[in-house]
């Protein structure tokens, strides 16, 4: 190989590596499965709004919010996020009211304003593992859900099915008393 | 009236003011997390289940603050750090991370750029004095110089090199160009005050310190092992969008040749290596009246000119005294 072309090959390389930390390879990491605080923007927008001033977590009373060290990526750094199975969020949506930057925005605490504007995520059954698939009359995710009736309802034996009005806060998530959960939230990452 | 203020003995004390606003701002920044602690353990209701240690903090904000406040709620009154903050309900947000996040997002949000307003009215009349009053890291890369004052006595080497000053406004160019090219506000990452605030907070309310708390620790070696103060002198992006506002800066620290002795201890005490001595403050001042504090005759005053004045020449009582001396 001519020196040139690979001195070339290096520095495209090492372009590629920086891009590494793009937007699209965080999203696509297997390992991590988080949420953005309720009401964020898309991921892409999120990231070029967020200053990482850490007023949201300073806010939440629910200690849901934590902040993205270099696991997932650069342009990640000192994000916030949150992992339903260990604190999910209670929709009290304090952080937009306090973000400055409207990465995370102002929406209002009534269902109608919260089930419009806020997309965490959806939640899915593995039918596998839930209990009441099994036969085992169970309904732990239903009685946490906030939107009952609206995200999820039950049909025979507590057989949860959740509805296109999921916002994904993962608080069935969280409750699920199966382990690993029967439940989990998708995110979807998009505003 | 106003002139005699600007000129008056009491400018001395000046810099003790200095170190109590530093002190009450990193205190706050301590403070303010466990505030929040005390506000989720409230907000769990669930006081019994609080773990000892839980239960102390708990206990202990609550007896400092139900003088303050009827409900836990109405703490959030103070919010955030000096990146950016809350303050009964006044916003304000450093005008870097403005800068950062109108080049990331490459849009006008104009409820978060107007929370920049005031501090960039303060720098621009008053030019660095978020680095000598406010900045966070500037109480402990201060602490960190008095560090390398008395290793040095110890007879320890430490360096005091000069590097290219405007080598921060590279790394400021850099930080936008990067901030750009990734979508992604990039000063918050290696701004020391930013970083300061948030790993207080993460240090105590999350448990543990993140990735920007290396960093800081490698620019106080860099201070310590390289040049005096050398991280806001000469890499922090900051610093050089605050020089470059306080370019003409109104309030500005002025020699007065009558009463100077030449005694040069003004240049000493300036831990931004300016040249008070020779009338040569620039752009990088960040008023913050050490040199002052040391002038034994009181020759360093207070002035509103939008320029340095040109080189006066020696301090007259110096001249006095070497004639005195021949």
């Amino acid at each position: 190989m001519l020196r040139r072309r690979f001195l070339e090959y290096m520095a495209g390389s090492g372009l590629a590596a920086l891009m590494g930390s793009d937007v699209k390879a965080a999203i696509n990491k297997p390992s991590i499965r988080y949420l953005r605080p309720p009401g964020s923007h898309d991921e892409k927008k999120f990231l070029s709004r967020c200053i990482r001033c850490g007023k949201c977590g300073e806010n939440c009373p629910n200690r849901c919010i934590k902040f993205f060290s270099t696991e997932n990526g650069v342009s990640s750094l000192d994000t916030p996020y949150i992992i339903p199975r260990e604190q999910a969020c209670i929709l009290c949506m304090k952080c937009g009211e306090v973000c400055p930057t409207g990465a995370i925005p102002k929406i209002e605490y009534e269902a109608n304003a919260i089930m419009k504007d806020v997309q965490m995520g959806k939640a899915r059954v593995d039918t596998n593992l839930c209990l009441s698939f099994q036969g085992k009359t169970c309904g732990v995710c239903y009685r946490a859900c906030p939107l009952q009736d609206v995200a999820i309802k039950t049909g025979m034996l507590e057989q949860p099915h959740v509805l296109d009005k999921c916002v994904g806060c993962g608080l069935c998530e969280r409750s699920c008393i199966q382990i690993p959960q029967a439940i989990r939230v998708i995110p979807q990452y998009t505003g | 009236m106003n002139n005699k203020l600007l000129t008056s003995k009491y400018l001395r004390h000046l810099n003790k003011l200095r170190w109590f606003s530093l002190s009450f701002i990193f205190i706050m920044l301590i403070i303010l997390p466990f505030i929040h602690l005390y506000q989720t353990y409230e907000a769990a209701h669930a006081y019994d289940l609080l773990t000892p240690t839980e239960k102390m903090i708990s206990d202990t904000v609550e007896r400092l603050t139900s003088s303050f406040v009827k409900e836990p709620e109405e703490l959030s009154a103070i919010k955030g750090n000096t990146w950016s903050g809350s303050l009964f309900g006044l916003k304000l947000s450093d005008p870097l991370a403005v800068l950062g996040q109108v080049a990331a997002s490459q849009s006008l949000y104009w409820p978060f750029i107007i929370t920049a307003l005031i501090p960039l009215i303060f720098t621009l009349l008053l030019g660095r004095i978020y680095c000598g009053w406010i900045c966070p890291a500037t109480l402990i890369y201060e602490l960190n110089d008095n560090l390398a004052a008395w290793l040095r006595k110890a007879g320890l080497p430490v360096s005091r090199r000069k590097l290219d000053r405007r080598i921060k406004y590279v790394v400021l160019a850099v930080g936008i160009l990067l901030s750009i090219f990734f979508g992604a506000v990039m000063f918050g990452s290696i701004y020391p005050p930013a970083i300061i605030g948030r790993e207080i907070y993460y240090a105590i309310a999350l448990g543990g310190f993140g990735a920007g708390a290396v960093f800081f620790l490698l620019t106080l070696l860099f201070d310590l092992m390289v040049t005096r103060r050398g991280f806001c002198r000469y890499v922090c992006p900051g610093g050089a969008l605050y020089s470059l506002l306080g370019r003409y800066r109104l309030i500005r620290i002025k020699r007065n040749v009558e009463t100077c002795n030449d005694c040069a201890k003004c240049n000493v005490a300036c831990q931004f290596g300016l040249d008070p001595l020779n009338d040569n403050f620039g752009m990088e001042c960040n008023n913050c009246t050490a040199c002052i504090a040391v002038c034994p005759t009181d020759a360093l005053k207070f002035t509103v000119n939008v320029h340095d004045i040109t080189y006066q020449g020696p301090g007259h009582l110096g001249h006095k005294y070497r004639n005195e001396k021949n």
